[in-house]
């Protein structure tokens, strides 16, 4: 079987994986495997248990790829939203989420600024310094809404601040990362 | 709507991480399919945390490539469906798969709101039905009412008739016509000793319209009036008792005159001597 090197579009991949053959998987894999796997280390941090969830995400992705719709989205975006509510949902099924959830603004900023649950600080610091430059208050947002999954109301109580805040906060977080990435 | 102002409150930001009630994710998808400068801007959203995304991948141990297509292999496309249906249906608040979840629910909006619409036409067309039924109901009612009614006038005056021939004294005086071609006819029935009369106009037709019968006693050779007949009187079997006690007459006759009577009659169309 000799090893695929093309990079195939969304369609072609799309495509690709209807075939359901060991090739299309190797090829999946290959492309996608680390970003899906990071995807889910930022919100699991167990070796162990990211590793099953990522084998859950491929299995989900492979048997679900006919209810892909290419016009409602990106195949991409479509994986790692599989991949990110794995992550999320064993999280919440083994009621870690609670435990990893900080009480008070302040507390998060303990956080962020390095103290306290090894696992928060992992998190924030790991895409701090992913995201070079990125603002710790905007770090902080982009984690609790992209990477846990938290609700505005959530982020509001969690942060202590108000919702309209928390809106034009991620719209500022956002706004960094793609300033960011453009350069 | 100021597009720009939308966008910079960070309302899209919110939307793709699904962090928005599902009432505003309904109306945020809403306004991205009609404006396409918001679609533009959901866009950059999604390629900034799709990169965001892929800078924080992490390598797989090696030796995850075969375990998990063997674990695919395991799965089949049906175990595969169930082993990881819980997980989909459990799906958290967070649905950052912006368009499947807001085309999923304006289905099932429309789904509801047709449903209701139809509901609605059902129910409305049932009460609309029910109500054009009790109409109808009533109607008939209505009309039973009033043949009974009729029944009931038509069998008292039969009574009456009938008590009134029973009368010994009672005279029957047939008035004939007086108005030559015409074929009119009326009945008066008295009991002189009583001094009470009775007067049917059954073969006499219905006065024009302003017009009455007015019916006469002639008492030595001069015409007293009587009263008025009701106009429903005619041409049906209706007696009526005359108020009026008469004692004394050679002949009754009936007129036609203006409504309300006259003092002395204008036509007379029927006559009869006692």
């Amino acid at each position: 079987m000799p090893p695929i090197t093309a990079t195939y579009t969304e369609e072609e991949l799309v495509l690709l994986l209807q075939q359901q053959s060991r090739d299309a998987f190797n090829y999946l894999y290959k492309q996608y495997a680390a970003v899906l796997y990071g995807t889910i280390k930022n919100v699991i941090h167990d070796e162990h248990t990211g590793q099953d969830v990522l084998q859950e995400v491929f299995v989900k992705i492979w048997n679900n790829i006919a209810q892909y719709n290419p016009h409602k989205g990106r195949i991409y975006t479509w994986m790692i939203n599989i991949a990110r509510n794995a992550a999320i949902d064993k999280l919440r099924s083994k009621g870690e989420i609670m435990k990893g959830k900080i009480q008070t603004g302040e507390d998060a900023v303990n956080i962020l600024a390095g103290g306290r649950k090894s696992e928060q600080v992992t998190d924030t610091i790991g895409l701090r310094k992913m995201v070079d430059g990125l603002r710790p208050e905007y770090s902080a947002i982009i984690t609790l809404a992209y990477f846990k999954g938290y609700t505005m109301d959530e982020i509001s109580k969690e942060l202590g601040i108000p919702l309209g805040t928390v809106k034009t906060r991620m719209r500022n977080a956002i706004h960094q990362l793609r300033e960011i990435f453009n350069n | 709507m100021d597009t720009r102002q939308y966008i910079d409150s960070g309302i899209l930001e919110a939307y793709f991480l699904g962090s928005l009630s599902p009432e505003e994710e309904a109306l945020v998808a809403a306004n991205i399919a009609t404006h396409p400068e918001l679609a533009e801007e959901l866009h950059h959203i999604e390629n900034a945390l799709l990169q965001l995304s892929s800078n924080l991948a992490v390598e797989p141990p090696a030796g995850m490539q075969d375990k998990i297509w063997d674990a695919i292999q395991r799965s089949g496309a049906n175990t595969g469906a169930e082993t990881t249906e819980p997980h989909m249906a459990k799906t958290i608040p967070f649905q950052p798969e912006y368009r499947k979840p807001a085309q999923w629910k304006y289905a099932a909006i429309w789904i509801a709101l047709i449903g209701s619409a139809g509901l609605n036409f059902f129910l409305f067309s049932q009460n609309s039905r029910t109500r054009a039924n009790e109409v109808a109901m009533t109607a008939q009612m209505d009309s039973l009412n009033a043949a009974k009614q009729q029944f009931a006038s038509l069998i008292s005056e039969y009574q009456k008739n009938k008590s009134m021939m029973a009368d010994t004294g009672m005279q029957t005086i047939v008035m004939h016509t007086m108005q030559p071609g015409h074929a009119m006819a009326a009945t008066l029935y008295w009991s002189k000793t009583h001094g009470d009369a009775y007067v049917s106009v059954d073969g006499m037709p219905q006065p024009p319209k302003g017009m009455q019968y007015q019916l006469w006693v002639i008492q030595g050779g001069k015409p007293v009036s009587m009263g008025m007949l009701p106009n429903y009187m005619a041409n049906t079997p209706a007696m009526q008792k005359v108020a009026m006690q008469i004692t004394d007459g050679q002949a009754f006759a009936i007129s036609l005159e203006k409504e309300g009577g006259n003092p002395t009659p204008t036509t007379v169309y029927v006559l009869g001597k006692v």
